[in-house]
Formats: C-alpha cells, structure tokens, sequence
C-alpha cells in the first residue's frame, strides 16, 4: 500500500505533468493561430484562440483546485474521479467516431479546409471540447452506472 | 441505495472533509455516497464502514 507522503508526492507529480501537457498543448494552439492569422485564415486563427483560450482556463481551474486539495491532505484522484475518467473517455469517444464521419461528410460539400492538416487540427479540438463536455457531465452526474 | 453514511458522521461528530480525509477519497465522494448516488467498491464500503465504526450491511440499504 501507499503511505500518505508517497501518495501526495504521487498526487504532485501528477499535477505537474498536466500543466506541462496543458502548457505544450497551449503553446501548440497559439503557435497554429498565429500562422492560421498571416496566412490570411480568421476563422481558423478564431478557432485556435477559443481553445487555447478554454484550456488555459481548464488547466488554471485544475491547478488550482488541485494544488489545494492536495495541501488540505485530499487525493488527486480517487475511485470515483477514475471512473468518472473513464466514462467520459469513452462516450467522448463514440461520439468522436460519428463526428469524424459528419466532419468527412460536411468537407466535400458545406465546409471548405484549407488542407487535410486544417481539418484534422479542427476535429482535434472538437474532440477535446467533446471530452471537457462529457467530463463536468458525468462529474456532476454522480450516477455513474 | 439508501445509507446512513450522514447519520452516523452526525453520531461521530465528523464533517465530510473528516470522512473523506480518513477513507483517502475526495469529499465529492462522500457527498455522491451520502446522496446514494454512487456505488462504491466493496474496498471503499469496507473502509467508510470501518471508519464509522459499523458494518457495511447497516451502512447501505440496497431497495429490492
């Protein structure tokens, strides 16, 4: 079993790689923005900032909810957050699957991208949209059968 | 499920966070196992049964 500053030390560890994640993904966004902006692309620029801009507040909300939870003496994760993970991990999946297939769909006809890198980067960020959305869901849930 | 998780932390004179520090879990936890709105495993039952001094057969109340 795990003693307690093992667990906490575990617990900081973990919150560290998230804002690291967090920040890459950040940088990422910001970096694709920018170039979406010169290359003349305002919607994909406006689309780069909104999720930059939703994951900051994400990764700020976690950071903070986190760091103080595990100075109270509370773990990062328990039981229920596992599951409540997993369960949003694969319903955000499914729906993913028929979002790629609308996404496929819609390209030909309503929704011209520039390039294939554009389309993917796009359904990427629905993607993580679809998992914020299914995560404060089934947190709030508490149902979780 | 029903459980008389409150009941007895009200007896213990025990808050949530109290409850929630003791077992190892969040207190969001205990508040969704209060409500009988999540099923715990039988490890997690074990140990909110044990740190209300109980068992888990008198700590929730399964309807048939």
């Amino acid at each position: 079993m795990k003693t307690k500053n093992n667990k906490e030390g575990s617990d900081k560890i973990r919150l560290i790689a998230i804002i690291i994640v967090s920040l890459f993904v950040i940088v990422t966004g910001t970096l694709f923005s920018l170039k979406s902006f010169i290359g003349g692309n305002v919607a994909g620029g406006a689309g780069g900032i909104f999720i930059v801009v939703t994951i900051l507040v994400f990764a700020i909300s976690v950071f903070i909810r986190g760091n103080s939870d595990i100075k109270k003496g509370f773990p990062l994760q328990d039981e229920r957050s596992k599951r409540v993970m997993e369960k949003a991990t694969s319903r955000a999946f499914y729906i993913s699957l028929y979002m790629l297939l609308a996404v496929g769909f819609l390209s030909e006809d309503l929704i011209k991208f520039r390039d294939v890198s554009q389309a993917t980067s796009v359904t990427v960020g629905l993607m993580s949209i679809l998992f914020a959305v299914c995560w404060v869901y089934y947190n709030r849930k508490g149902d979780l059968e | 499920m029903k459980t008389k998780i409150k009941e007895l932390r009200a007896r213990y004179d025990m808050t949530q966070e109290d409850l929630a520090k003791k077992v190892g879990v969040r207190r969001e936890t205990i508040l969704f196992l209060e409500k009988g709105k999540y099923n715990p495993s039988l490890r997690l039952a074990h140990q909110v049964a044990n740190a209300l001094k109980t068992t888990i057969d008198d700590l929730f109340i399964f309807d048939d």
